[in-house]
């Protein structure tokens, strides 16, 4: 924490003609600035030395009613430490306009073109302001999450185009794939430009999937958001709605029992558990090795036979609510859970023996779909994906949440950033994570696993969380409105962050390896579409 | 490799390991009977997601691993809309899927099954009347068949595609 201080007062000393507020928020300093100054501050930010961050986040609020301002905020997690710092600028009433900071920071990229269409504040200098979230076909003036723009409004279709980029060439052709794909997976637009057989270019169109849900938060209470935090993304339900509890347990300023603690670390664990068997051996799956496929499939489906008796939802939907788990579980169901991992474990030794000493599938991981570390550092990638590319990034370590401040956790870091990395990631990250459930097991304290939240938050008060998901970062910033409901909720599926990155991994490879890198990257659609 | 494939003998079957359906199956009309009835020995599957939170792709793909292996029954899944002898359409329509769901059902040979997979396929769940969706896919192509659950359990799936395909034994 003197750390954080010493960085707070140097920033202070730094630019203290600049500075318009500064305040401290769960422990997060919050520096208001005029908006001219923005691209300054956060250019200093990023790159001086002491400091490093990157860009974890950035987002807006309309504040209407409680102050006539759309806010932008930025979120950089710094290199000394984990620390956060935010910056601010406000946006008075009919001003739409503020400074892009992409041309300096690559990964605002697909922040500030999200805040252009969600609220329709316009990032003045940013590179590429096509239309993301809102396809062609949304009528002009679309801006949903302004508080004047009713939640169930009918859209009308118009006519339009997206703009592809296209290379010309002789010899260059377009191979358009989806939105709805071969296999049974979600729907996104790829478009690659190939001469011959290696990719040039790839561009990736998603946004297929849209519900409005951040839109659809503002209409819950606090308390009942868990079940719309759910069903953000099927697979990591139990991630997403741990981290929208912990957000509204520090705006209700609740504390959980320490018995929830521990199961909320539990069941996390047993999802990021069978969902990276799964990868696994969808991996070896689309590099035609199906031995593999068969086995961890039927591993997958064990853990979640498992989670189905003990939680009664195979997707641990319905078990974390504020203030603590709805489930408790008995002694004897803990060691139901540890004799069936150890078998798991036997058995996933074994496969992974076999599938790291097959020279031919370990041919067609090697090398491919490289993303370097600095490319991921531009990126801001996070979770697996970074892990495998030198990033030694991880909450459950740098923000300890839950239980794991109790716990021994390693935390894999590989550098080549191939396929191959990425599986040794999630095969050591497997073994990591049956490390953690036993220390669960061995440690929980007896005691209740929930606890009435009842206070509320003053309007426009907010807190932000974050969780390790199995596929990285999960951010939650949810901000009080009146009687007990949300104002805004906005939420980051690390997806968000490392779709873009794959539109520089693909090119130079061919496009029967691509199968292999994205589900090597295996990212939601569904947790990006929102 | 020898292990494993011993390790494999010993442990013998796996295909069926897994607890019966506890949801009644769907109610199938005699239309759409008669018509799964031309499909009797088997039924070719694409799955279309139209805004699902992949919980309903998760439990398909299930549907497939050694375990339910549904692919005993003839039920497969297949990768263009064209060779389809069923569409399983997920999630709420979304506007910005709209099309995509009707240009799959249009490239979908007729007679063609739909099937509303999950609750968000049948009344759009949680994400009813919100501005980015357009409505239950009812509401966009004739429905045949719905499966309810948050998502349907594989075995619960498998259940109502056997119903559907008249080879579930009636109690």
């Amino acid at each position: 924490m003197d750390n954080l201080n010493e960085i707070v007062q140097e920033m202070v000393k730094t630019f203290k003609d600049q500075i318009l507020d500064l305040e401290q928020i769960q422990g997060i300093p919050v520096f208001y600035f005029e908006k001219e100054d923005i691209l300054e501050i956060a250019t200093y930010v990023y790159k001086t030395p002491s400091l490093r961050g990157t860009l974890s986040l950035q987002w807006a609020a309309d504040l209407n009613p409680i102050k006539p301002v759309c806010r932008v905020y930025y979120l950089f997690s710094l290199e000394s430490g984990g620390h956060w710092l935010i910056l601010a600028i406000d946006l008075l009433e009919e001003d739409r306009l503020f400074p892009s900071i992409t041309p300096r920071i690559h990964a605002a990229k697909w922040y500030e073109r999200e805040i252009r269409d969600m609220i329709g504040l316009i990032p003045v200098g940013h590179p590429d302001l096509r239309r993301l979230v809102r396809h062609e076909h949304w009528p002009r003036g679309t801006h949903p999450l302004k508080k004047d723009f009713p939640w169930n409004t009918v859209l009308e279709r118009r006519e339009g185009t997206y703009a592809y980029r296209h290379i010309e060439g002789e010899g260059v052709f377009e191979v358009p794939v989806g939105p709805i794909h071969a296999g049974i997976i979600e729907p996104g637009h790829f478009r690659f430009s190939v001469a011959g057989e290696p990719i040039m270019q790839l561009e990736i169109r998603l946004f297929w999937k849209h519900r409005g849900i951040e839109k659809l938060f503002e209409n819950l209470s606090l308390i009942n958001g868990v079940s719309l935090a759910e069903k953000v993304s099927g697979d990591t339900s139990f991630g997403h709605s741990l981290c929208y509890c912990q957000a509204v347990e520090s705006l209700l300023s609740v504390e959980i029992p320490p018995r929830a603690e521990y199961l909320r670390t539990l069941f996390l664990e047993l999802e990021r558990l069978h969902n990276h068997i799964g990868d696994v051996g969808a991996i070896c799956s689309d590099a035609a090795y199906s031995l593999a496929l068969a086995h961890c499939n039927q591993m997958k489906e064990q853990i979640m036979q498992m989670l189905d008796r003990l939680a009664g939802h195979r997707f641990l939907r319905g078990v974390n609510r504020v203030g603590g788990v709805a489930v408790d579980l008995d002694s004897s169901q803990l060691d139901g859970i540890l004799a069936g991992l150890a078998k798991i474990e036997e058995d996933f030794k074994e496969l992974t023996d076999l599938l790291f000493s097959n020279a031919s599938l370990i041919d067609r991981l090697e090398t491919t779909g490289i993303l370097k570390e600095q490319t991921a550092r531009d990126y801001g990638v996070v979770g697996v994906a970074g892990r495998s590319s030198n990033i030694n990034r991880d909450i459950r370590r740098d923000h300890p949440f839950a239980a794991y401040r109790h716990l021994n956790l390693k935390v894999p870091v590989y550098q080549y950033g191939d396929v191959r990395a990425r599986v040794r990631v999630r095969v050591d990250e497997i073994h990591e994570a049956i490390s953690i459930i036993r220390q669960v097991c061995g440690r929980i304290p007896k005691g209740p696993t929930y606890i009435e939240a009842i206070s509320s938050a003053t309007r426009g008060r907010w807190a932000l969380s974050a969780v390790e998901g199995w596929r990285g970062e999960i951010l939650y910033f949810v901000m009080a409105g009146e009687n007990g409901r949300i104002h805004r909720c906005k939420v980051r599926d690390p997806s968000f962050v490392n779709w873009p990155v794959l539109q520089d991994v693909a090119p130079g490879n061919i496009i029967p390896d691509f199968p292999l890198i994205n589900k090597s990257f295996n990212l939601s659609y569904a947790g990006n579409d929102l | 490799m020898f292990r494993i494939i011993k390790k494999s003998l010993k442990k013998g079957r796996v295909t069926g390991q897994y607890p019966e359906s506890s949801v009644p199956a769907p109610e199938v009309s005699d239309a759409t009977r008669s018509k799964a009835k031309l499909f009797h020995r088997s039924l070719s599957i694409r799955e279309v997601d139209t805004g699902s939170c992949n919980g309903c792709e998760m439990e398909m793909n299930a549907l497939m691993n050694p375990i339910y292996d549904a692919e005993r029954f003839g039920i497969h899944i297949t990768a263009s809309p064209r060779h389809a002898d069923a569409l399983a359409v997920t999630g709420p329509v979304t506007f910005n899927m709209e099309k995509p769901l009707k240009d799959a059902y249009r490239s979908t040979p007729e007679p063609r099954l739909i099937v509303a997979l999950g609750d968000c396929a049948i009344d759009c769940g949680i994400f009813k009347n919100s501005y980015a969706v357009t409505g239950p896919v009812e509401k966009h192509i004739p429905v045949d068949v719905k499966i309810p659950g948050c998502p349907p359990r594989p075995n619960e799936i498998l259940d109502a595609l056997l119903t559907v395909l008249g080879r579930r034994k009636k109690e």
